[in-house]
């Protein structure tokens, strides 16, 4: 199981290969066994053959010196007879009458004559075909000597077979090398061809391995595939793909960019009016100071009076210098942000005599770990939203605290409920949609920005009246981000 | 024990040769009377007559010494080549003493060879080289090969030995076979086919130059006395012929000319001498000795 397991795990340019390899084993291992099968059926065919007409013609020799008993003519006929050159040549070849008692054998030490022959060697001979012992390479066969249709006697041989099993070991051998070589040879095609094949492949992997990465580029010309239709029809595509994508992104950042001056705008304006409101009684205070100013009192007053201005106007101008300079974005989130935030969206809600109230911890260590613009930027979304969907006169209630996995920031409103293509800009499982004007960019932009942080996003019905958006930000996510700060 | 020459009585004898040389005459179709240009010479085993270059040196010297020209002609038996020479069919032949004397009232001397200067050899009583046997008694119970029955040396001194002994000519030996030639009494002993064997000695003692491994594989176990060595015969028809003059004298002559020493260096001989019949009355005395058993 391991074993396939890891065989799977590898790539294709090598499993095809190995699969081949273990193909060809399979054939060339059938192949060879009914080669070496057809082999020794033929070599045995062969020497049965070559057996039964060296001991025709010993037999049809010796046949009247064996009726004779003349045992130096049947020895003498048996070393007449030996072939000398042959592929099977016989090793012993012993002649005896009918009762098994020894004629003459072409060994007579190891055979002597006139005594019976050995009952161990006579055990060799069995049956009337001839049998072949691999282990001993000999083969062994045995021809009655028959006059007038009686036995007379019987010629033993036993012939040496070395020559067909090395003929057989040759032959195996040969068919392993050329088996093995034409394996080898079909496993290196198999793996040029198929690296070639995934060659393409391999190049779309790379790609795409950027483009996880944040570096999305179209594959180029040069790593075009010369051939494979197939091949440059997906790069292609890929291609498109690429180009598409940063259509999108170059829209994504026009439209963020759109909705920050959006945003700014309507923050401005708010601004102009903090800035307005007091203008007035500065002016008055002003005109007051150079018709009155020689009496004390008045010169107070003023004085006073104008001092209050601007340092309301202090206040709306850090507040938004807090919120657009880049420098600043990087520090931590800290109560005073809410308080800004609230400054910022005065004017915005006074116009429609909504109210923004904030519930949050006074202690900074709650936030530690959230990056103060884009929740800044996050909050401020989430609260024009809120107020755009509530009626006037109503109250905003935003809530900071604290579990004990995230950081959450919940937006309370009374409206009739955040409408369906708002909700799946926000808790829909990927966000890839680039929203219209109307589906609210302001929450497209939360969005983005809770998921730069590893945050999520979630809706609640606020019954009777409202909804809750709620923005989490884990601990281990937002002191990673803190650290990096 | 085998036997195909019983008692030497003139009539049994001349029944076997008329018969033999019938049986011989329709097969072969000899001529009975002599060519004038050709000496049909007979060869027995009682040397290396399956020896090629033996053979073409013999013929060479005495075609060039006679002028004839020479027809060797052999038989596997020595009964055979004897009844061809009795019966006219050869001009001569080198036949063994066992015959020379059986028919020695058809036959006469041409020449004797002499080895080693003698015109004499010896019969050896052979078996394995390994075996511990040193006398006759040693080989009881042996299968026993003889190479011809009517060879003196090869089955003769051993079958009077035998009797001489007391032992049962039908007993002493558990089987005899013939090999009809003693090279082959040699390789039957040395394969061990047979346990001891009768052989000449001078064949022996040849085989061991040429053939030291398979003699080797033999020893002697017993020496005869010396007989006459296997002489060239021709029949008494033929004895005062020109050709049987002229065969005779390059016999005799062998030894003085190169292809003559070439031919007594094959056969391992030191000439030919002119030899009188009693040369081989030791052959006549075993004979005598087994008249009754054979």
């Amino acid at each position: 199981m391991r074993l396939s397991h890891r065989f799977r795990q590898l790539s294709s340019t090598f499993r095809v290969p190995v699969m081949v390899m273990l193909l060809m084993a399979t054939v060339s291992v059938v192949l060879s066994e009914r080669v070496l099968n057809r082999l020794s059926q033929n070599q045995e065919t062969y020497l049965q053959g070559l057996a039964g007409s060296y001991l025709d013609g010993v037999a049809a020799s010796v046949s009247p010196s064996v009726l004779r008993r003349d045992n130096w003519e049947i020895y003498d006929a048996l070393l007449r007879m030996k072939p000398q050159k042959a592929s099977v040549l016989p090793r012993e070849t012993v002649v005896t009458d009918a009762n098994d008692i020894i004629l003459a054998s072409d060994k007579p030490e190891a055979h002597p004559t006139l005594e019976l022959m050995d009952s161990a060697f006579r055990r060799e001979f069995e049956g009337i075909h001839i049998r072949l012992d691999t282990d001993s390479e000999l083969a062994f066969q045995i021809r009655p000597i028959n006059h007038r249709g009686e036995t007379i006697g019987k010629v033993y041989v036993v012939f040496d077979a070395s020559s067909l099993l090395q003929q057989r070991r040759d032959v195996l051998l040969a068919l392993l090398l050329t088996n093995g070589l034409l394996t080898m040879l079909l496993a290196a095609i198999g793996f040029l061809v198929v690296r070639r094949m995934v060659r393409p492949m391999q190049i779309l992997e790379s790609h795409l391995q950027t483009a996880a990465s944040g570096g999305l580029e179209p594959i180029s010309s040069e790593e075009f595939p010369k051939a494979g239709r197939d091949a440059k029809r997906i790069f292609a595509a890929f291609n498109r793909l690429v180009s598409a994508e940063k259509d999108r992104k170059e829209l994504v950042d026009r439209l963020t960019k759109e909705e920050r001056i959006a945003s700014l705008g309507r923050v401005a304006s708010g601004m102009a009016h903090e800035i307005n409101n007091p203008l007035g009684g500065l002016l008055n205070a002003a005109d007051t100071l150079r018709k009155h100013g020689h009496r004390e009192q008045v010169r107070r007053e003023s004085i006073e009076l104008i001092r209050r201005g601007l340092l309301g106007i202090r206040d709306v101008v850090q507040a938004a210098l807090a919120t657009y300079r880049p420098e600043r974005n990087s520090r931590a989130l800290t109560p005073r942000d809410l308080s800004d935030i609230s400054l910022l969206l005065r004017s915005e809600l006074k116009s429609r005599l909504q109210e923004l109230r904030i519930s949050a911890p006074r202690s900074s260590d709650v936030f530690a770990g959230l990056p103060a613009g884009p929740m800044r930027q996050a909050i401020m979304n989430l609260v024009l939203n809120a107020s755009k969907a509530s009626p006037d006169s109503t109250e905003i209630l935003l809530t900071v605290d604290r579990t004990e996995d995230a950081f959450c920031i919940h937006v309370q409103d009374q409206g009739l409920g955040l409408p369906e293509g708002a909700n799946h800009i926000l808790t829909a499982p990927i966000n890839s949609m680039v929203p219209d004007v109307k589906s609210g960019l302001g929450l497209w932009v939360v969005r983005q920005i809770a998921d730069e942080l590893g945050a999520t996003l979630s809706t609640q019905s606020n019954m009777p009246q409202g909804t809750i958006v709620t923005i989490a930000v884990p601990h281990r996510q937002s002191e990673v981000l803190d650290a990096a700060a | 024990m085998s036997s195909s020459c019983g008692r030497t009585g003139a009539n049994r004898r001349t029944f076997l040769l008329s018969l033999t040389t019938l049986m011989l005459g329709s097969k072969n179709a000899f001529p009975q009377t002599q060519k004038d240009e050709t000496i049909r010479f007979g060869l027995t085993p009682v040397f290396l007559n399956d020896d090629v270059q033996l053979l073409s040196a013999i013929t060479t010297y005495l075609e060039g010494a006679t002028g004839y020209k020479i027809d060797l002609i052999t038989r596997r038996t020595y009964q055979e080549v004897t009844s061809l020479l009795v019966s006219g069919q050869l001009d001569a032949a080198w036949i063994c003493g066992y015959p020379f004397v059986k028919y020695r009232s058809e036959l006469e001397l041409v020449a004797v060879p002499l080895w080693n200067g003698k015109p004499l050899y010896q019969s050896y009583l052979i078996a394995k080289s390994d075996r511990d046997a040193s006398r006759l008694s040693d080989l009881r119970g042996d299968i026993h090969a003889f190479s011809d029955p009517d060879s003196n040396s090869g089955y003769l001194v051993t079958v009077a030995l035998v009797n001489e002994n007391g032992f049962g000519r039908e007993t002493f030996f558990k089987k005899t076979l013939f090999t009809y030639s003693h090279r082959n009494v040699i390789r039957a002993v040395a394969s061990g086919l047979v346990q001891s064997g009768s052989v000449d000695g001078y064949v022996w003692e040849v085989m061991r130059e040429i053939d030291p491994d398979l003699v080797a594989r033999t020893k002697i176990v017993r020496k005869s006395e010396w007989f006459g060595f296997p002489p060239i015969a021709t029949s008494k028809r033929f004895a005062q012929t020109d050709q049987i003059k002229a065969l005779k004298r390059a016999l005799l002559a062998s030894s003085d000319t190169d292809a003559g020493r070439a031919m007594l260096d094959y056969l391992r001989l030191s000439g030919f001498a002119v030899a009188d019949t009693s040369l081989f009355d030791l052959v006549s005395q075993k004979i005598e000795s087994l008249r009754g058993v054979l």
